[in-house]
């Protein structure tokens, strides 16, 4: 089982239902806190965590997923499909 | 002339890439070049995980945008080629093969390359460095076949390349000019307790020592220290820095001293000219001063900030925007994490509040200036704490009372942000 941790998205409006961070590829680069650091943050183990799902717009959120050098960050629209990494 | 762009970009990495990226997103129709002597852009950061080098992940991660994804976004990309000279009056790029591409604004994102290693017979086989695919295959091949390894500087290149080596079986051993580890950015406490965990992975270290021969004829076979100390291997990795080949635009016009300087908007001094990234030494709004920084997080954001000034040279409506960020970097390994944000650079008149538990191994200190504001930390284990004292660097927070909260592991340091 991959060690992932997923978190809810309920923003109004929103087409990225939910976030998800595989943190065995996080290795804490942060690039996703440069772009959205109302949305994430490091953890006491240098991995990425989501503290507010609902903090940004989806362009934003996109483009924190599109910058992680690891390709850590998942994003699944509403009903479950995988919106990136494509 | 062999192409007109409204954008040209010299640089495929994460700086030049994010730019592209930003510009089409703002201007549909402008034209977007992107000139590279790589394939494509990739993950310059994963080169130095473990999980990249042993094979863990697959290979075809390290690629960040598949091929389709530039003509998608109508970015023409120039691969496997460079500029080879810039022509400012004429606003054009002559590239090595002879092509002559125009411009109306410039970005140049040329990155930098690993600093050689200045020792007779350096060229040897088995010398690598790490700073682009190709010396990353050349470095997977010496590992597969070394037994033996040299690591030379004290940096993260270093740190992460031992861990790597280390997990890969090889006998490992570390030099260092500097009396311990990371000098002078880490105090001599912060730098023990890395060295304590490269010694436990089982790398031997020697400090204030040089190399002065390099053994072998064709191949590296073991190298001699200044002490007459004689080290076997097969295999050296050298990580003692970056410089930028700034050779190509000498003749230009554009003031440069390591890199290519810039404002705090990335702009050089000759009109439509940006820089961004690596190669940019900026006006940097944080610390007041003009720095250049080699790390991710930095070129995507200011690959970002070139592109909005370039459209806002072309739009009223759109205001220029000042780069303005804490930088910051990470890196893990030997059940360590690392990080470093803002200025690291200690002086006599600024001050420490040390915030660690010695239970759990953690370490940060906030360095804090004679205006009593913080202006950077180190921390080791507790990069849980990089987000909280960025945003106190950013905001010039004063300390004043909060001393004791900040050294105390147990306060939440949430608690000192402004209420939003």
């Amino acid at each position: 089982m991959a060690n992932i941790k997923e978190y809810t998205r309920n923003k109004e409006g929103s087409n990225i239902g939910k976030i998800v961070i595989d943190r065995d590829l996080c290795i804490g680069a942060a690039s996703c806190i440069a772009v959205s650091g109302e949305t994430y943050e490091l953890d006491n183990e240098n991995k990425a965590v989501v503290i507010h799902a609902d903090a940004t717009d989806d362009a934003t959120l996109m483009m924190s997923a599109e910058s992680c050098p690891t390709k850590a960050i998942l994003l699944f629209d509403k009903i479950g499909n995988k919106i990136f990494p494509k | 002339m062999d192409k007109e762009y409204k954008y040209l970009i010299i640089g495929g990495g994460v700086a030049g890439t994010t730019a592209a990226e930003t510009l089409r997103q703002n201007d549909k129709d402008g034209g977007v070049a992107i000139v590279s002597d790589e394939p494509r852009m990739y993950s310059r950061i994963m080169l130095s995980k473990p999980n990249f080098f042993l094979g863990k992940i697959p290979f075809d991660q390290i690629w960040l945008r598949e091929e389709r994804w530039y003509a998608e976004n109508k970015i023409d990309f120039i691969g496997e080629t460079m500029a080879q000279n810039l022509d400012p009056q004429n606003k054009t790029i002559t590239l090595k093969d002879g092509r002559i591409l125009k411009y109306e604004k410039l970005l140049l994102a040329t990155g930098g390359e690993a600093r050689r290693w200045p020792i007779p017979g350096s060229d040897k086989k088995g010398v690598c460095y790490l700073r682009d695919l190709k010396e990353a295959q050349t470095l997977i091949e010496n590992v597969k076949t070394a037994k033996q390894a040299i690591a030379i500087g004290s940096g993260f290149v270093s740190f992460e390349m031992c861990d790597m080596m280390r997990q890969a079986d090889l006998e490992v051993t570390l030099v260092m000019r500097e009396p311990y580890y990371w000098f002078p950015l880490l105090d001599e406490e912060s730098a023990r307790i890395i060295e304590d965990a490269l010694q436990k992975g089982g790398v031997k270290i020697f400090r204030d020592a040089e190399v002065c021969e390099i053994l072998g004829k064709e191949k590296i076979e073991g190298v001699i220290l200044k002490d007459n100390t004689k080290i076997d291997c097969q295999f050296a990795l050298i990580g003692i820095g970056l410089s930028c080949n700034l050779d190509w635009i000498k003749e230009s016009g554009i003031k440069m001293n390591k890199g290519i300087l810039t404002n705090e908007y990335l702009e050089t001094n000759i009109p439509d000219i940006y820089a961004a990234g690596d190669v940019a030494e900026f006006n940097d709004l944080v610390l007041g001063e003009k720095i250049q920084l080699g790390n991710w997080v930095n070129a995507q954001v200011q690959g970002k900030t070139a592109a909005h000034n370039m459209l806002a040279s072309f739009d009223k409506l759109r205001t220029r925007q000042p780069f303005k960020m804490v930088s910051f970097y990470t890196c893990i390994g030997f059940g360590l994490n690392i990080a470093m944000s803002g200025d690291v650079r200690m002086k006599p008149e600024y001050r420490i509040i040390k915030r660690r538990s010695p239970e759990s191994g953690s370490f940060a200190r906030i360095i804090v200036d004679a205006n009593d504001e913080i202006i950077g930390a180190t921390f080791i284990n507790r990069t849980q704490d990089m987000s909280v004292i960025n945003k106190l660097i950013e905001s010039d927070f004063k300390v004043a009372s909060h001393e004791t909260e900040l050294a105390d592991v147990n306060f939440n340091l949430k608690q000192l942000l402004p209420k939003t």
